[in-house]
């Protein structure tokens, strides 16, 4: 059996997928599959642990729940160590953020109702290194994210898109896999939105783009942020928060309602929020003011 | 059956009684997964090899098998005693099949037994009837044939082996084209030397675990090319940098370069210890073969390199080791006692590796458990990031 590859893939992507995917086959692997066609089963990551909390004992066993935000110039990867992992979250459990770290874990999803999807990591290694080594992970990330880009231009050119077409032109078949059924489940893909995710995070390594643009800066989206609504959802769910283990989704959902957001608006808000670092998740479905 | 057969049958260890076991079949009626079959075939290719098991030098041979329906890959784990040759038709009884890489592989080895079946003949399903085909050496697979290629010799080595009794030589070593390196086996004396370009047509392609070999003979017509045609050696010697997903495809590769990340440092590296007789790795005290024995010590590392294309596990000798370690295994040996704890060498190595990019050269072969790099060399890679982020903006035309 072929090892599974790690991927390297920005946070931005991979925090996108919506699309879980299996063969149907007895014990045939999981993937994530990202807009731009990766089929991840194994990943890794490199970027700044901003923060580590144990969020166990809500499953009642009591046990430690390592949860981990790791950023990088595009979003953040949330990671998540339990009693299974026991070496990752040994390493986890010490760590003292900021810290650089580089992760390789396996894609998980989660869903808390239909239609909604959570990508997180469940790491298999943990290891602190250095700036030196989270920019070699940001320049490979970035290469690999161009010849996604590139087989997925193909394949939007190809109509129908198949999986032994793209293997034809050379594209390993992984990848072509990912694309087809990328294409399949994402429609018409937002090309624009990655290809100035490819460019950001590339000129995030470079001293003459930096003027004054931090990491968390970089990570920003195009679209201004409009800050009344942002700072409208923030209230909404400090006041919920009754019992500080976080606000509960569906509560503020229906709060938000009230106050004339969309459900649609209030995702978008909740995800830049995440990003930014405002809000976190302690556990999947509850969501806390940091 | 006559006494000569018999013979040959007692030498290569097989019991005489027990020729009927097994269901005979035709190369085309092959399926992956049989435990005991026979075959009537000739040999239509042959190579010899000498791989390490267990730490244990082991010589094998492997090539091709052809009948009326067919040709199909073989692999002898037992050549004590196995006098075939090119040409043969031999009749093998209680032989096995496997799948290797979605493709049935006929093996046999001390349980199977083979005679010659001199004065039969059989005809192979188009034999030397493929077109002459020019191919570049990436392009070599197993099983190809009638190809003709144009490549410089990079080494050559003068072998004196044994071929039923009789003395013969073979010419090996390595050719390079501007696409690739393969293994050959000349069974000829054409008086070929390093570095001369040669054209030759006829030859035939096997591979042992996804290393490509051709291998010709007086049959072949070898001659000499151009010098301007190709690179001059110094260029061609120097490994190409494929990706991991190339060698995934081909099922491994000649003297190539890999660079990619160590996503882990495998258990099984740093010190380890050796059965004195066998060279196996002791487990626990005890050789699996051998018992209760006093191993002697062996430094190592087992990588895993990742490119984000593919994923290779990589081995890295004592020599490699050290010097990635900076200190030589007695040193190493010294800290390991000072921690009271063996695995503080592998740990040192974890450290060290991963999550680094690394570069490293070597044969890759695949087996079931993927794709294996013997690296002859290995270095940990200082990239200018900066130079080339700015080179991939300008490319994508920022
Ligand atoms: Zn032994």
């Amino acid at each position: 059996m072929q090892r599974e590859l790690a991927w390297r893939i920005f946070a931005g992507e991979y925090t996108d997928a919506t699309l879980e995917h299996s063969s149907g086959e007895e014990r045939a692997p999981n993937y994530v599959i990202t807009p731009l066609g990766a089929k991840v089963n194994r990943l890794f990551l490199v970027g700044v642990i901003t923060d580590v909390e144990d969020v166990g004992g809500n499953g009642g066993d009591g046990q430690p729940m390592w949860r981990v935000r790791l950023t990088d110039p595009t979003g953040t990867f949330q990671v998540y160590a339990g009693q299974y992992q026991p070496e990752a979250a040994a390493m986890l459990s010490q760590v003292k953020p900021p810290a650089f770290a580089a992760v390789m874990g396996k894609a998980r999803t989660y869903s808390p109702e239909d239609g909604v999807i959570y990508t997180s990591v469940r790491p298999e290694m943990v290891k602190l290194v250095d700036a030196s080594l989270r920019d070699y992970w940001i320049l490979e990330t970035a290469q690999e994210m161009r010849k996604r880009l590139e087989a997925l231009k193909e394949a939007e050119a190809m109509n129908p898109a198949t999986v032994d077409g793209l293997v034809a032109l050379g594209y390993r078949q992984g990848l072509s896999e990912g694309i087809v059924l990328a294409l399949q489940h994402y429609g018409k893909v937002d090309l624009d939105r990655y290809q100035s995710m490819l460019h950001d995070a590339l000129r995030y390594l470079l001293p003459e783009f930096q003027d004054g643009v931090s990491a968390p800066a970089a990570a920003e989206k195009k679209k201004k942020p409009d800050t009344e609504e942002e700072r409208l959802v923030l209230e909404i769910v400090e006041t919920l928060d009754r019992d500080g283990k976080g606000a509960s989704w569906d509560e503020i959902v229906d709060a938000a309602g009230k106050k004339g957001l969309s459900k649609e608006q209030l995702e978008e808000i909740t995800n830049r929020l995440l990003d930014d670092g405002s809000l976190y998740e302690p556990i999947l479905g509850k969501i806390r003011r940091i | 059956m006559d006494a000569a057969k018999r013979s040959i049958v007692r030498k290569y260890g097989g019991n005489p009684a027990l020729l009927s076991i097994g269901t005979t079949k035709t190369v085309k009626e092959l399926s992956a997964g049989e435990p005991s079959i026979n075959l009537l075939a000739k040999v239509i290719s042959l190579n010899s090899r000498e791989l390490e098991q267990d730490g244990k030098t082991k010589e094998i041979y492997y090539g091709i098998l052809g009948d009326d329906t067919g040709t199909v890959p073989f692999t002898a784990w037992e050549v004590r005693g196995l006098n075939i040759q090119v040409g043969d038709v031999i009749r093998l009884q209680n032989a096995y099949t496997k799948e290797f890489r979605g493709e049935v592989q006929v093996n046999f080895g001390n349980r199977a037994t083979v005679t010659v079946e001199g004065g039969t003949l059989l005809e192979v399903a188009s034999p030397q009837e493929a077109p002459l085909t020019r191919r570049n050496l990436d392009e070599l697979q197993e099983g190809m044939r009638n190809v003709r290629i144009t490549a410089r010799v990079l080494d050559i080595e003068r072998r004196e082996v044994e071929v039923r009794g009789e003395p013969k030589v073979v010419f090996s070593g390595t050719l390079a084209d501007a696409t690739g390196k393969v293994q050959f086996s000349a069974w000829h004396d054409f008086g070929l030397e390093p570095g001369e370009v040669i054209e030759v047509e006829g030859g035939y392609v096997s591979a042992w675990r996804g290393l490509p070999q051709l291998t010709f003979d007086e049959r072949s017509r070898l001659e000499r090319g151009k010098e301007t045609a190709l690179p001059p050696l110094e260029e061609l010697d120097r490994a190409r940098r494929v990706w991991i997903e190339e060698l995934v495809q081909k099922g491994g590769g000649v003297d190539v370069q890999v660079r990619g990340i160590v996503v882990e440092v495998r258990e099984g590296s740093g010190l380890i210890h050796r059965c004195p007789e066998c060279r196996r790795v002791v487990q626990k005290g005890a050789c699996r073969i051998h018992g209760e024995v006093k191993g002697e010590t062996d430094l190592r590392t087992k990588a895993v390199i990742d490119d984000g294309s593919g994923a290779l596990t990589a081995i890295f000798n004592r020599e490699l080791t050290e010097t990635l370690l900076g200190k030589s295994m007695d040193e190493a040996i010294a800290e390991a006692k000072e921690a009271m704890d063996s695995e503080v060498i592998r740990d040192a190595l974890s450290d060290l590796l991963v999550a680094r990019p690394v570069q490293a050269q070597g044969n890759v072969t695949s087996d079931d458990y993927g794709l294996m790099m013997i690296a002859r060399s290995v270095t940990v890679l200082e990239v200018d990031v900066q130079a080339e982020a700015r080179a991939l903006l300008e490319e994508l035309g920022d």
